[in-house]
């Protein structure tokens, strides 16, 4: 008996010696408060009657680099929240909450999208929580929904190769002739800014859904994320794409040969929601993380990282043109749908 | 010599082993198969859409090609190095393994930077393969992948198997050298060349990262990559029942698969005496020229895309050319930001864990199954390895999801599951060839179990456990397949934040990462290209 027992043993204690870094390990995205019982008590007594503790967990399909700024100022204010966060496109969002609702609860706490059609399937369902942000005033009408409110603008715009001739300049163009077979659009299952174009040019009589047939017709190649989009136009395998003007202008900062057009009528502007799960055992803070993002100091992290500031008067990068919008409200509902009538075109 | 407490000692071992297996396997598949039972007609149903029957045709179709294309290939490498007079032998077995190194999903992405349109190729000669991605290239790089298997296996029975006295005498009565090679060589290597047949097609049914970034962007599917896109990007309930669905058609096609071939295929000969046939059977002038092939496939299959990757991830800028005045080392600095250190200290964590656990398990059947003559348990354990990662990831999810979800103890009960066997195979093989003299002498002396263990079994044995410690090590390194579907807020890996950025279509940072792992991978297998007779230890030859 003594022998497997020994090594059962042996792995018994390799596991629980290991089990101490494994835990603080285990949730490595989480940024670590810092030990300044000081500054804890400030925060907490200047801004919020009882300290605010525990972790959220943050699901959100905003850039890394955003996201990352923005905890790490979070943390810095309540060093006693542990921020967990799970980053990844919208559609993944989407999987993992659907999996953890067939598991018997939503964990999440705080859900920061990139597109409202998105956030509104799940407020539709009752699960987002019913409370009003300490500075909501800050945030423009037409980017407020009852229980989401907008946090920042997407700016969806056309792109094309450097040495492309002629260089578009509508939207309209994507289905002219010289771009056959050279267009890169977003999927809207995967990546919420092109849900939301979607959105714009589905209720929108100049386009319609007869838009997305003549960009099928045409030739156009549908690719999952923005970001592949500036990859594929930069490498020259397509003329001309559709994509979020951030991760464009980062290629361009980095010398890649692509052009950003804002395009007629205009740039399609997606305002990026953010609301807290009904079933977030911890309200407190995941309000106070949401109230963040909204205040000034959030805002201008948002500006410093390449996108635009729901706020007026927060700096951010400059606008280059015209910026249209759905009237989202009219829409909701409608999600389903759209993507299938999408679907019916340009497949999976 | 055999006592009351040595049985005890291997009934104990082997409950615990059954236990463990249970566990970590039975359980799991058990949960799978309840729950599409349990999902009614839906998941029967689902079987039947189109997406399933594309996912089903494709997975064979890749298997089939997969396996003719590399036995292929793999075969003519083997005559090549064992059967002719070639020079730098060893330089090119040791080459051989390289491939094999590499990480598959790193392979696919490399594969990618060198030959597709807009990559180093394009840039340089201005050609490019617009097959890469698709069907085509998901064969192709697969294949790239599998011939080196090929190539040890049937090297290796080449090496132990042959009759070096009947290809003599083919030759003295007047054959020609392929005339030997058709009557002779091929059929006594058969049980070898069907061996590695099997492993490949079984690999390339259960394939996910060279599918998944080389098929899923032109919509070729395999059942792996639908199974992954229904559970992680899809929100419909319709979704999951074929996540169930083709989680037990997949598990079901592959035992099939060994099955058939466990039917069909010639059996294993007797060995020979292990009289090595090789430098006997090749006469004449040693010359570089039969070889040339062999150094063209590793050159254009690994070592120019290694390169094309080290420079997307130096180029500052998608899309210029990749000459030094571009360079950076900015991505390598975004690379090792932020997420980097959680990643990798996971990626090591768990490779340590499942190296370490997985060692124990295999010494606790090997122990357990000794003697008695019960080898069942060991083909049990062995079973473990062919049940495709996409389907024990599922299980496990299902099983443990509730209680384990977002930590790595859920991706660590995977690993176990899968690599036990990694580890148990050349624990057992090792005391195979263990004579039973120094133990008893031990025993004669008065040494108690515990004693005899840390003074004669285990440092007899130390070679072994290090080789298989180093590859479960290496294979939970690469391992990307079940961590994908299993990992959460806090227990990303390595190859899950490489493969995720890479879905994101950013290749600058992707590459500087992948070159990083595939920096951390060749270090710690340097060990595994620097011993002689590695390969003998665990089990390959």
């Amino acid at each position: 008996m003594k022998t497997p027992l020994g090594l059962l043993a042996v792995l018994m204690l390799a596991l629980s010696a290991c089990s101490t870094p494994g835990a603080s390990n285990s949730a490595p995205e989480t940024v670590a408060p810092t030990d300044e019982p000081s500054a804890v008590a400030s925060a907490s007594a200047s801004e919020a009657p009882a300290p605010i503790t525990g972790s959220v967990a943050l699901y959100t399909s905003t850039t890394q680099g955003t996201v990352d700024a923005i905890v790490a100022a979070f943390s810095e204010k309540y060093p006693d929240v542990e921020v967990e966060l799970f980053r990844a496109p919208t559609g993944e969002i989407n999987a993992r909450i659907a999996t953890e609702e067939r598991e018997g609860r939503i964990r999440g706490d705080v859900l920061w999208l990139s597109d409202p059609l998105s956030i509104q399937q799940y407020d539709a369902d009752g699960h987002l929580r019913d409370w009003t942000p300490r500075e909501i005033d800050g945030v423009p009408e037409e980017y407020r929904a009852d229980r989401f409110w907008g946090t920042r603008l997407l700016n969806v715009v056309l792109i094309h190769g450097a040495d492309v001739d002629p260089a578009p300049t509508a939207w309209s163009d994507l289905t002219d002739p010289a771009y056959a077979d050279s267009v890169a659009i977003i999927d809207p299952g995967f990546a919420g800014s092109a849900f939301g174009s979607l959105g714009y040019f589905a209720t929108t009589d100049e386009f319609g859904m007869d838009f997305y047939r003549d960009l099928a017709a045409n030739g156009a190649t549908q690719l999952s994320a923005p970001d592949e989009v500036v990859t594929g136009v930069a490498e020259g395998r397509y003329k001309v794409g559709i994509t979020l003007e951030t991760p464009a202008q980062a290629a361009v900062a980095n010398g890649s040969p692509i052009e950003i057009v804002w395009p007629e009528p205009g740039a399609i502007a997606i305002y990026s929601p953010i609301g807290v799960f009904a079933d977030t055992e911890n309200a407190a803070a995941s309000e106070a993380l949401v109230d963040f993002i909204i205040s000034e100091e959030g805002q201008t992290i948002i500006g410093a990282t390449g996108f635009q500031p729901i706020r007026d008067g927060v700096e951010g990068p400059p606008t280059n043109g015209e910026q249209v919008a759905p009237d989202w409200e009219s829409i909701f509902d409608r999600q389903a749908e759209l993507l299938e009538e999408y679907r019916t075109i340009f497949g999976e | 010599m055999v006592s009351d407490r040595r049985i005890a000692g291997g009934i104990g071992g082997r409950l615990f082993a059954v236990g463990a297996l249970l566990l970590l396997v039975g359980i799991p598949i058990v949960t799978l198969v309840a729950n599409a039972l349990a999902d009614g007609a839906e998941p029967l149903l689902s079987l039947a859409s189109d997406r399933s029957v594309d996912a089903w045709r494709n997975s064979l179709l890749v298997a089939a090609a997969v396996t003719a294309l590399s036995v292929l290939g793999g075969v003519a490498a083997a005559l090549a190095t064992e059967r002719l007079a070639v020079r730098g032998r060893t330089a090119l077995r040791i080459g051989m393994l390289l491939p094999l190194l590499v990480p598959d999903f790193v392979t696919a992405f490399s594969w990618q930077q060198a030959y597709a349109p807009g990559g180093l190729v394009d840039d340089v000669v201005g050609v490019s393969a617009s097959w890469l991605l698709g069907p085509i290239g998901v064969i192709v790089v697969l294949t790239a992948g599998a011939i080196p298997l090929v190539y040890l296996v049937v090297a290796a029975g080449l090496a132990t198997r042959a009759e070096p006295e009947l290809e003599r005498a083919a030759r003295a009565s007047g054959a020609t050298r392929l005339d030997v090679w058709r009557s002779v060589t091929i059929p006594l290597a058969g049980p070898s060349i069907a061996g590695a047949a099997t492993l490949v097609m079984v690999m390339s049914m259960n394939a996910f990262a060279i599918p998944s970034v080389l098929g899923t962007p032109e919509g070729f599917v395999t059942m792996t990559t639908r199974i992954y896109r229904d559970l992680a990007f899809a929100a419909d309930s319709e979704s999951f029942s074929r996540v169930l669905a083709l989680s037990v058609l997949l598990a079901g096609s592959t035992l099939v698969v060994i099955g058939v071939a466990d039917r069909l295929l010639p059996g294993r000969g007797p060995a020979r005496s292990g009289v090595s046939a090789s430098s006997s059977m090749a006469s004449g002038r040693r010359s570089w020229l039969p070889t040339a092939p062999l150094w063209a496939y590793l050159g254009l299959s690994t070592a120019l895309p290694l390169v094309a990757l080290v420079l997307t991830a130096l180029t500052r800028g998608i899309g210029l050319p990749p000459v030094p005045s571009n360079w950076t080392l900015d991505h390598f600095a975004e690379a090792l930001g932020n997420r980097f250190g959680p990643a990798i200290s996971n990626t090591l964590l768990l490779a340590v864990l499942a190296a370490s656990a997985a060692l124990v398990l295999g010494a606790v059947v090997v122990l357990g199954s000794r003697r008695s003559g019960r080898q069942w348990l060991g083909t049990a354990v062995s079973a473990t390895f062919a049940v495709p990662g996409t389907v024990l990831a599922v299980s496990v999810l299902l099983a443990y999801g509730g209680a384990l979800r977002d930590t790595l103890w859920l991706v660590l009960v995977a690993y176990l599951a899968k690599f036990w066997a990694v580890a148990h195979r050349p624990v057992a093989g090792a005391v195979d060839l263990m004579s039973p003299d120094p133990i008893r002498a031990a025993h004669a002396s008065g040494a108690g179990p515990i004693t005899t263990l840390r003074t004669i079994t285990i440092p007899i044995l130390r070679p072994a456990l290090a080789a298989a410690w180093l590859l479960v090590f290496l294979f939970a390194l690469h391992e990307v397949t079940m961590s994908i579907l299993l990992y959460g807020p806090g227990s990303e890996t390595m190859a899950v934040l490489i493969l995720n950025l890479q879905q994101l279509g950013d290749p600058t940072v992707t590459a500087a990462l992948s070159v990083v792992l595939t920096a951390i991978t060749l270090a710690a297998a340097l060990p595994l290209l620097a011993r002689r007779g590695l390969l003998r230890r665990l089990g390959w030859a």
